[in-house]
C-alpha cells in the first residue's frame, strides 16, 4: 500500500510540474515573441505577463499540496 | 505627424515615455488590491470559522497564508525589478520569482503538514482553492485593459 502512495504522489508531483512548465514556457515564449515582433509594445505586454504568469501555477500547486498532504499527513 | 507606431501606443493608451511609469503604478496598484482583499477573505473567513471550531480556523488561516506569503514574494521580486525595459532579462527574472515562489509553497506546505497538529486539511485546501480562484476573478475584474486586447 505504502508504494502505492509513493507511487500516486511522485505521479501528482510529476504532473504538477510539467504541467506549470509547459504553462510558463508557452506564455514566456509569447512574450518574447510579441516584444520582438512590436518592441514599442514591452511595457503594456509585460505587465499582462506579470499578471497572467501569476494565475498559470494555480492548479499544479493545487496538486503539488494534495500530494504533499498524503505524503506527510495522510 | 505622428509615426504609425506612435498612434499604436495611443490607441492602447499608452503615452511614449509615461508608458513605463503608468504600468508600473497600475501593476503595483492591481497586485496590492487583489492581496488586500485576500487577506480581508481569508481572515474573514477564519473569523467565521471561530463559531465552529478553532482547529478548523486556524486551518482556514494557514490555507491562506500558504497562498499569500509566496505570492508576496513574487509580487515582491517583480517590484523590485520594475525598471527591466530587456525582455530577455525580464523572462529570467519572472521565472526566478516562479522558481522561488513554487519552492516556497511547497515548503510551506511541508512545514504546515509535520508541524501543526491537529489540523483540518479540508479547510486548509478548500481555503487555498478559494484563494485562487479569487485571484483570477479579481485579476480578470479589475483589470479591465484584457477586454481590450
Amino acid at each position: 500500500m505504502a508504494e502505492l502512495l509513493f507511487i500516486a504522489v511522485a505521479l501528482l508531483l510529476g504532473m504538477s510540474a510539467i504541467a506549470g512548465a509547459i504553462g510558463v514556457t508557452l506564455l514566456g515564449g509569447k512574450f518574447l515573441e510579441g516584444a520582438a515582433r512590436q518592441p514599442e509594445l514591452v511595457p503594456m505586454l509585460r505587465s499582462q505577463f506579470f499578471i497572467v504568469v501569476g494565475l498559470v501555477d494555480a492548479i499544479p500547486m493545487i496538486g503539488v499540496g494534495m500530494a504533499l498532504y498524503m505524503l506527510f499527513a495522510g | 505627424m505622428t509615426s504609425q507606431y506612435e498612434r499604436r501606443i495611443e490607441s492602447v493608451g499608452l503615452a511614449k515615455k509615461k508608458g513605463l511609469n503608468k504600468f508600473n503604478q497600475r501593476f503595483a496598484k492591481l497586485y496590492i488590491i487583489v492581496l488586500l482583499l485576500q487577506l480581508l477573505i481569508c481572515s474573514l473567513l477564519a473569523l467565521l470559522m471561530m463559531f465552529k471550531d478553532f482547529v478548523t480556523a486556524y486551518s482556514v488561516l494557514f490555507g491562506g497564508m500558504i497562498y499569500l506569503l509566496p505570492m508576496c514574494w513574487f509580487v515582491f521580486r517583480l517590484w523590485m525589478n520594475r525598471n527591466l525595459d530587456n525582455p530577455q532579462k525580464i523572462l529570467a527574472n519572472v521565472y526566478i520569482s516562479k522558481a522561488g515562489k513554487m519552492a516556497l509553497g511547497v515548503v510551506l506546505f511541508v512545514v504546515v503538514f509535520l508541524k501543526v497538529e491537529p489540523l483540518d486539511p479540508l479547510a486548509l485546501f478548500i481555503t487555498y482553492i478559494f484563494l485562487q480562484i479569487t485571484s483570477w476573478y479579481l485579476q480578470l475584474k479589475l483589470n479591465e485593459r484584457f477586454l481590450k486586447l
